[in-house]
């Protein structure tokens, strides 16, 4: 005989429907197909199948409609088949979320699952993406999420996403020009104090925040910003190159 | 007679001049008159069972407490849960055994592949006995139910513990796909079919 597990326990019926178990983890009901990240499964009831999205892709042609970010496709998995699928994330705080006909620009590494009513797109910010359309779809956040709306100044690691309002900008601290001329050659090494630069939101919308800096690692991140670079002449890569090379070197940050 | 009470992060040890066996270091507070001591590698399962736990890898290590007064034991700030065991057995995922009472023997299972898919050694604990035991996870534990007919699958890096009769087997979700390039991101889940019930927190190791 085994008692004092007062704690909740739920069978394939019980497991409640498209809503969070508890604060760290959310059980999809599943009948169709599901975007989920790649293992922020916990567990699952029924007949579920997961597939690569381009794997998937090659039997479903809409899926490369909704998945339009090939950078991401081999972060993401498709579910697809009926039961109960439980997400969480490192045991963060795990929320849901209706868009309708909205948008919404998420960091992709907190960004757990959506419906297929949902589309995504790479977000021009690096390391974010974007939904379109109605449904549902689940994100993490390290601490509860704040909702704020613009005119706001983030802080890029503590931001989750954004909707409704335009891209942000950079802000950088008005004194980076006041400071001495040693200071401007340090910020051009890649030595900065991490705090001067901010993200500027103007417009209407609302901003989510989490409440921690505590960086995701993003493996794509890196394929994004490395993608941007196609923007520079050889010339200026290669002055890039060394200037990173030279980051590395002092221990980075 | 030990008691142990969870207190959500803590887990509360009164001593009336018997022993109980925690995870070694993780004591944060005392009062009153307990001696500390390791318990060794075997963890009281004795001798043999000390060899097997070196052969499987296992990195269980045990302290002996023993006094009168109450102990404080907490882990990683990792939410506690104490479980009363009479004549039966619960297996749990060697490193989320934060304390066990005197009677409950344990005992170390090879799981095989399972194991080596994890990286967390070959092996669990099978906890048996009357007592009580504390088990710590990452999150609150969700308690899934199995039974005839319906099955669970979960992630090897979420699974805590398991009781009842519970066939364990390894799904492999990796398809000649996956070999070239990308796979479905869960290359090993364990399914479990039969009668019981299986522990998940809500957080991957």
């Amino acid at each position: 005989m085994i008692d004092g597990l007062g704690t909740a326990s739920y069978d394939a019926q019980s497991l409640p429907a498209d809503d969070n178990v508890n604060p760290y983890a959310f059980s999809i009901a599943l009948a169709g197909e599901w975007f989920v990240s790649k293992g922020a499964m916990i567990a699952y009831y029924g007949n579920v199948d997961f597939a690569g999205v381009s794997q998937y892709a090659s039997r479903a042609s809409w899926v490369a409609a909704r998945f339009s970010s090939p950078m991401y496709a081999d972060e993401w998995v498709v579910a697809s088949g009926q039961g109960k699928v439980v997400v969480a994330d490192r045991g963060h705080d795990v929320n849901s979320y209706d868009l309708e006909d909205g948008n919404l620009t998420i960091k992709q590494a907190n960004l757990l699952g959506f419906a297929p009513t949902l589309e995504l797109k790479q977000s021009i910010v690096p390391g974010f993406v974007t939904l379109i359309g109605t449904g549902k779809f689940l994100a993490s956040s390290n601490g509860p999420v704040i909702f704020v709306e613009p005119p706001f100044r983030a802080d890029p690691e503590a931001l989750l996403g954004w909707s409704d309002c335009p891209s942000p900008s950079q802000h950088y601290d008005h004194h980076w020009m006041a400071q001495s001329f040693m200071a401007g050659v340090q910020g051009m090494l890649g030595r900065e104090s991490g705090e001067e630069r901010q993200y500027d939101f103007t417009g209407a919308g609302t901003i989510l925040l989490q409440s921690s800096e505590k960086l995701v690692v993003d493996a794509a991140l890196l394929r994004t910003v490395e993608s941007h670079t196609n923007l520079l002449d050889a010339q200026s890569a290669g002055a890039l190159g060394q200037r990173l090379i030279a980051r590395s070197q002092q221990g980075g940050r | 007679m030990a008691q142990l009470v969870a207190q959500k992060r803590v887990l509360l040890a009164d001593l009336t001049g018997d022993s109980i066996r925690a995870m070694s270091g993780s004591m944060v507070a005392y009062q009153g008159q307990v001696e500390f001591k390791s318990a060794g590698m075997g963890g009281g399962g004795g001798f043999r069972a000390a060899i097997r736990q070196r052969v499987a890898g296992e990195s269980i290590s045990l302290m002996e407490c023993t006094g009168h007064g109450r102990v404080h034991l907490a882990y990683q700030a990792q939410d506690v849960t104490v479980i009363g065991v009479q004549n039966d057995t619960v297996t749990v995922e060697s490193e989320h055994v934060l304390a066990v009472t005197r009677d409950l023997q344990l005992d170390v299972q090879f799981a095989g592949l399972r194991g080596m898919t994890t990286g967390q050694g070959l092996a669990t604990t099978k906890v048996s006995g009357s007592g009580q035991l504390a088990i710590v996870s990452d999150g609150p534990l969700i308690g899934l139910d199995v039974a005839p007919g319906q099955p669970v699958v979960v992630d090897p890096d979420a699974y805590v513990a398991g009781l009842g009769q519970l066939q364990m087997s390894l799904v492999s979700g990796v398809t000649w796909r996956s070999l070239v390039g990308e796979g479905g991101g869960e290359p090993f889940s364990l399914r479990f079919e039969g009668h019981g019930r299986v522990y998940i927190q809500p957080a991957e190791r």
